[in-house]
């Protein structure tokens, strides 16, 4: 297991390299000035700009820019954010803890409830209840997240004042203490049911086909037959059979639902790291916008890697493939 | 989880929670003694959009930046509704008969928010090495006018001119020339200095807490020159990204104040019919949204071409369709704003009138025969008003024969693309005037040749045209002035490198719970008076 682990390790490493160098390289040749973009609306006058591109290095070669660039990642230091004129680092921590507590409910929420349906869904397969999961599903999986947010946005913030539509705590300040938290959960219950919904109907999806498969093999009959109860059979033996691949879905997919957080943290004002990256590309802060990318495409890595260790654990033919 | 930040809790109003709150803070030693003050009362909410680039308001115009920052520092003057300046850190001011040297005395007893004393030496030093280094709306002004500041004595400044400028008292606002404390500034580069993040001014308000996405808090000076001042005990911007949110979020009483720069269009009707709400319309700082034609292209170096453009696009539509009624149709090349300066005989309602047929017989004498020709027609996507009129004008343009390629870019490239490489026919912009002609307008017509954002970019050229800018400029004598303008006006309104679409009129809206909330010409200053009552 350990060897196994290792080599897919090393086999990330070359990956992120390459991920660095051209997201570097995609940046640097977009059309676009951050420098225009950070002196505001008038014309300034041109040493103004020569002095902050001299700052910020953009008037060198850009295979030099590069260089500079890797050689400062290798040391931990993810360069300095033009727009926001502080350590790319502390901006990225600062928002980092609302990205991780938006996008872990999501997924959460997502994955129990996704399976729980799924697992319904083939128990009940063929009949309405089932049709109905799948209908729902389908109507899911095709909704954009951010135009989602609008729409509960509309009928639970606008129309019926429920949950708040957009922040992070109440304006004016939030309670101290448990009442606090819970206030607080009132303005996660949006955002992360957006960024859900598409994970939990494509989980939903997934688990039902998994467990119809095994739901039909002989060990099923064979317990069935021994007169274990019916948790036992769905829970114990099915669903522990047919995890495997909802844990790949799962796995694979917190890389998108990372990047997604982008579009629904802006729309609910989530004060995370999507909404920095959604920022940051507005402004060229070509910094944030590299580390940024470059943290989605570690977190993709690692959680690929986490997936395939714990798949090879749920199921150890895997080990052969 | 972030934005946890032990931070007490401004609000006003005594509840249970409240109360417990601050007293849990105490207790467990979390909180710094309480930031605000016993003589304040309330805290106001204001929507921000985004977090600005920097607090310095020396080397930046954006428009966020100038809310926060405009509440901290201070400006020699302010404006008043009526272009009037009024005194801020200068107390009086004497111009000399020349219109060239400017001599401010200066208040006493002001203090910088880190404790130390203000002096002249902080305005020579802003005033020298920032603004007119720095700041992109007056750096070129002051270089242009070869500024050069003398301090006497701690409590006189002395400006003096190369020439004469008439808007120079209106461009010592916070907005332009924000007066910035030497002792901060002299020594570190001026652009990452980290007072630009945590600015220290001699202003009503302090700089208090940056959650960088969330909100940024000021709170009250309690040291502040004009005694009893401010009356809020804090102010909080809370940055709502989606301008969708920012109305709901008034309306609910979360949000105090949104200025018309934030406010979307088509849901000023609703602010408006709020009874909880008090909207100022009409006293503003004049803008206009305009058409700027490429007339180094081939077909926009014909006159008749643009003048066929000006008389096939329905003005009073885009007024009613794109800005909701909230606009007058052009009038001219500097609009309606400055009432001193127009030109009847020249305006556009004269000259101009809706009229498709004669736009058709003046694209054929230029010589372009209908369906043959498609417009580039790049505009800033992020403007939801620009793709409006694109839309409109696309379809005006159809009616006579030509058709409109819309080119909806991200801000950057747009200005790449029209600024810099003048890659376009026509495309579309918006300028505020900053309180006079000269200090907004005149970049759209001056001759320019270089490739800075929101500068001609039509190419248009024309000495007399310089000439009279210059005189509109230099003037001290309105009369003249206006003279000089007019005169412009018969020029520009014929050669059209620009046409005018509609004058804009912003709605700022507060809640009624706060009371003299836009004293100044620009809502965002002047906020020392501003009481919150209920």
């Amino acid at each position: 297991m350990a060897a196994f682990i290792l080599r897919r390790v090393l086999h990330a490493l070359p990956l992120l390299l390459a991920v660095v160098v051209l997201n570097f390289l995609l940046i640097a040749f977009t059309p676009g000035d951050p420098i225009t973009l950070l002196v505001g609306d008038f014309p300034a006058p041109p040493e103004y700009l020569a002095q902050m591109r001299s700052e910020y290095g953009l008037d060198q070669p850009v295979w030099v820019q590069l260089g500079h660039y890797l050689w400062k990642v290798l040391h931990g230091d993810f360069g300095y954010s033009f727009a926001a004129q502080q350590p790319v680092s502390s901006l990225i921590l600062d928002r980092l803890g609302a990205t991780l507590e938006l996008t872990l409910t999501a997924l959460l929420f997502a994955s129990v409830v996704g399976i729980a349906l799924g697992v319904i869904a083939a128990m009940r397969a063929g009949k309405p209840l089932d049709g109905g999961i799948q209908a729902l599903g389908s109507i899911g999986y095709s909704v954009p997240d951010f135009w989602l947010g609008q729409l509960l946005i509309l009928a639970f913030a606008i129309g019926l004042g429920w949950l708040p539509s957009q922040g992070y705590n109440p304006i004016r300040g939030a309670a101290p203490g448990w009442e606090g938290f819970v206030q607080h959960l009132h303005y996660l219950v949006l955002p992360a049911f957006a960024l859900s919904l598409r994970y939990l109907t494509l989980i939903t999806r997934i688990t039902r086909a998994a467990m119809l498969e095994v739901l039909h093999a002989d060990y099923i009959l064979a317990s069935r037959a021994r007169g274990a109860g019916e948790w036992t059979v769905i829970v114990g033996h099915a669903l522990r059979n047919a995890g495997a691949p909802v844990l790949t879905v799962i796995g694979y997919n917190v890389g998108f639902v990372l990047a997604g957080s982008a579009l629904v943290e802006t729309v609910f004002g989530w004060p995370g790291i999507g909404r920095l990256l959604y920022e940051s590309i507005s402004k060229r802060d070509y910094p944030v916008m590299l580390a940024i990318l470059l943290m989605v495409s570690a977190t993709v890595v690692v959680a690929n890697l986490l997936t395939d260790v714990l798949h090879r654990w749920l199921d150890p033919r895997v080990e052969r493939a | 989880m972030p934005n946890q930040v032990p931070f007490p809790d401004f609000q006003p109003t005594i509840n249970r929670r409240r109360v417990m709150g601050s007293a849990l803070a105490l207790a467990g030693g979390l909180a710094a003694p309480p930031l605000w003050a016993a003589g304040g009362k309330g805290t106001a909410v204001l929507a921000i959009d985004a977090d600005p680039p920097t607090l310095n308001l020396g080397t930046t115009s954006d428009f966020a930046a100038g809310d926060i920052s405009a509440k901290i520092l201070e400006g020699l003057v302010w404006l008043d509704k009526d272009y009037n300046p009024k005194p801020a850190l200068a107390t009086a001011w004497t111009v000399s008969p020349d219109g060239k040297t400017y001599r401010f005395t200066l208040r006493r007893g002001v203090k910088w928010h880190d404790g130390r004393e203000f002096t002249s030496a902080d305005v020579r030093y802003s005033l020298m090495e920032i603004v007119g280094k720095l700041h992109p709306r007056a750096a070129p002004v002051f270089k242009n006018l070869g500024v050069e500041v003398d301090a006497p004595d701690a409590g006189t400044v002395v400006v003096r001119l190369q020439k004469p400028y008439a808007p120079f008292l209106a461009q010592m606002t916070v907005f332009d020339a924000p007066i910035l404390p030497r002792h901060i500034y002299e020594g570190p580069a001026v652009v990452t200095n980290p007072a630009n993040q945590r600015p220290v001014g001699t202003g009503p308000f302090k700089f208090g807490e940056w959650k960088r996405g969330t909100s940024i808090t000021l709170v009250r000076n309690e040291q502040y020159w004009d005694a009893g001042k401010p009356y809020l005990e804090a102010i909080i911007f809370q940055i709502i990204p989606q301008a969708a949110n920012r109305v709901p979020a008034l309306q609910a009483g979360e949000v105090d104040e949104l200025l018309d720069f934030y406010t979307p269009k088509p849901e000023v009707p609703r602010i408006l019919a709020d009874k909880k709400l008090y909207a100022r319309r009409g006293v503003n700082i004049p803008a206009v949204y305009f058409m700027m034609f490429n007339v180094r292209s081939p077909l926009f170096a014909n006159k008749d071409a643009r003048h066929a453009l000006a008389f096939a696009i329905d003005r009073p539509r885009l007024v009613k369709q794109v800005m909701n009624g909230l606009a007058r149709p052009g009038y001219g090349a500097f609009g309606d704003g400055f009432k001193w300066l127009l030109n009847e005989e020249a305006s556009y309602a004269k000259k101009y009138p809706f009229d498709p047929a004669k736009a058709k017989a003046l694209l054929a004498k230029a010589g372009v025969k209908p369906d043959t020709v498609t417009l580039r027609m790049p505009f800033d996507a992020a403007r939801a008003q620009m793709r409006g009129q694109a839309q409109i004008i696309q379809e005006n343009l159809r009616a006579i024969g030509l058709e409109v390629s819309l080119q909806p870019l991200e801000r950057s490239v747009y200005y790449d693309r029209v600024f810099a490489k003048h890659d376009f026919d026509v495309t579309l912009g918006s300028y505020f005037s900053a309180g006079d002609p000269a200090i907004g307008y005149t970049r759209l017509y001056s001759t320019y040749t270089g490739t800075s954002p929101n500068t001609n970019a039509s190419g248009y050229a024309n000495p007399k045209v310089d000439e009279l800018l210059s005189q509109g400029a230099t003037l001290s004598d309105r009369a003249a002035r206006a003279k000089a303008y007019r005169e412009l006006q018969a020029i520009l309104n014929e050669d059209l490198p620009t046409l005018v679409l509609f004058d804009e009129e912003t709605v700022d809206t507060a809640s009624l719970k706060l009371q003299n909330v836009f004293p100044a010409l620009d809502a965002r200053d002047q906020w020392a008076g501003v009481k919150m009552v209920g």
